[in-house]
């Protein structure tokens, strides 16, 4: 666990250090692929506890998302529809749906220790 | 296993931390960028001095007229007072002003005399750009046919006629007259009416503008109204 915050840091550090800018028009769709990672990240964050985590999709999913997420986004930018409101709605949907799931399985995690303890 | 997972994770997590890092920097690029170059600096550099250096001589005007006070305050401070308040009238425009200036006369241009046309009042609009003009360039203080200028004139229209403080300006000719601080300002504010737009702007209305030599005695005549001063309020200080 410890390992991925580093990578995490690391991510962040080297972004802001190196001073990446990309150009405005095109922060809309880094947002939301932002969004879709997280989106996944909690995802699988969940099958892990759940213990259904499978390697590809996994990453098949991050990647796939991110993909999604922009071309959509795209897509409505060319058609003059927000569709990327889409986008945002369904992750953001998903992400509290996953977190909810995350924290009560920790929960009852938690739960169950002192359950144990109590019985010891 | 666990192992795969957690490099998988590790890597996934250092591809957000990234996107959002470049987000954040690309979002937080600052709005507005200074884009002017050495010469707009120099040319607001020289405005800030200008704006200095006038400063610095009412800081010094206001010295003097404080000294004044203080020499005459045991002797008669009433003569203090009244030559305070004398300044101000006359810096008000209350008073009957002479000193060095321009007359100019505001005239209908030979065309339209000869082909007939009815000669029209001056507008409003190029009497306000005349007046700004003037007061660009050292014109200190402004009759225009007779009525004088003063920081609460309107030039405006009233029922189609332009009038200065409410009172009509005769259709041209009539007359203009401004005094300068210095025979010297004068002179400027000569040639620069002369080079200026505006005397295409005044034929465009079938007008000439004829602008005098510098005179070194021209009189300037009060402001003959009352001056509202209901929404004045004393300054609260020392």
């Amino acid at each position: 666990m410890w390992l991925s915050i580093l990578g995490l840091i690391l991510g962040i550090s080297l972004g802001l250090l190196t001073d990446i800018q990309i150009p405005p028009e095109y922060a809309n769709y880094l947002s939301i692929a932002v969004l879709a990672s997280l989106d996944t990240l909690f995802g699988g964050i969940r099958a892990h506890l759940q213990q259904v985590y499978d390697d590809k999709v996994f990453v098949s999913g991050f990647f796939f998302n991110i993909a999604l997420a922009a071309g959509l986004a795209f897509l409505g930018v060319h058609l003059g529809v927000d569709l990327y409101l889409a986008a945002i709605f369904a992750f953001g949907v998903r992400l509290f749906q996953n977190i909810a799931v995350i924290r009560r399985i920790i929960l009852a995690k938690w739960a169950e220790k002192k359950e144990v303890r109590e019985t010891i | 296993m666990k192992k795969r997972i957690l490099t998988r994770f590790t890597v996934i997590m250092f591809v957000i931390g990234l996107m959002t890092a470049i987000q954040y920097n690309t979002i937080n690029e600052p709005d507005i960028r200074d884009t002017r170059d050495v010469w707009e600096i120099r040319q607001e550099l020289a405005r800030e001095k200008q704006l200095h250096s006038q400063l610095l001589s009412e800081i010094e005007s206001l010295d003097d007229t404080l000294n004044k006070y203080k020499a005459t305050a045991d002797a008669s401070p009433e003569q203090a007072l009244r030559e305070t308040a004398g300044e101000l009238r006359s810096a008000a425009g209350l008073t009957e002003t002479a000193g060095p200036g321009i007359e100019v006369f505001v005239e209908p241009s030979m065309e339209a005399v000869a082909m007939g046309l009815e000669i029209e009042g001056i507008s409003p609009d190029l009497l306000i750009r005349l007046v700004n003009e003037i007061n660009r360039y050292n014109g200190l203080y402004v009759s225009i046919d007779g009525k004088r200028i003063i920081n609460t004139t309107a030039i405006r229209d009233i029922n189609g006629q332009t009038t200065v403080n409410t009172k009509p300006v005769d259709t041209p000719p009539f007359s203009i007259k401004i005094i300068s601080e210095s025979m010297e300002d004068s002179e400027k504010l000569y040639n620069h009416l002369l080079a200026s737009r505006i005397l295409d702007d005044f034929y465009i209305d079938n007008l000439t503008l004829t602008v005098s030599e510098p005179k070194d005695d021209l009189i300037i005549e009060a402001y003959d109204g009352t001056i509202d001063t209901n929404y004045l309020q004393a300054s609260e200080g020392e």
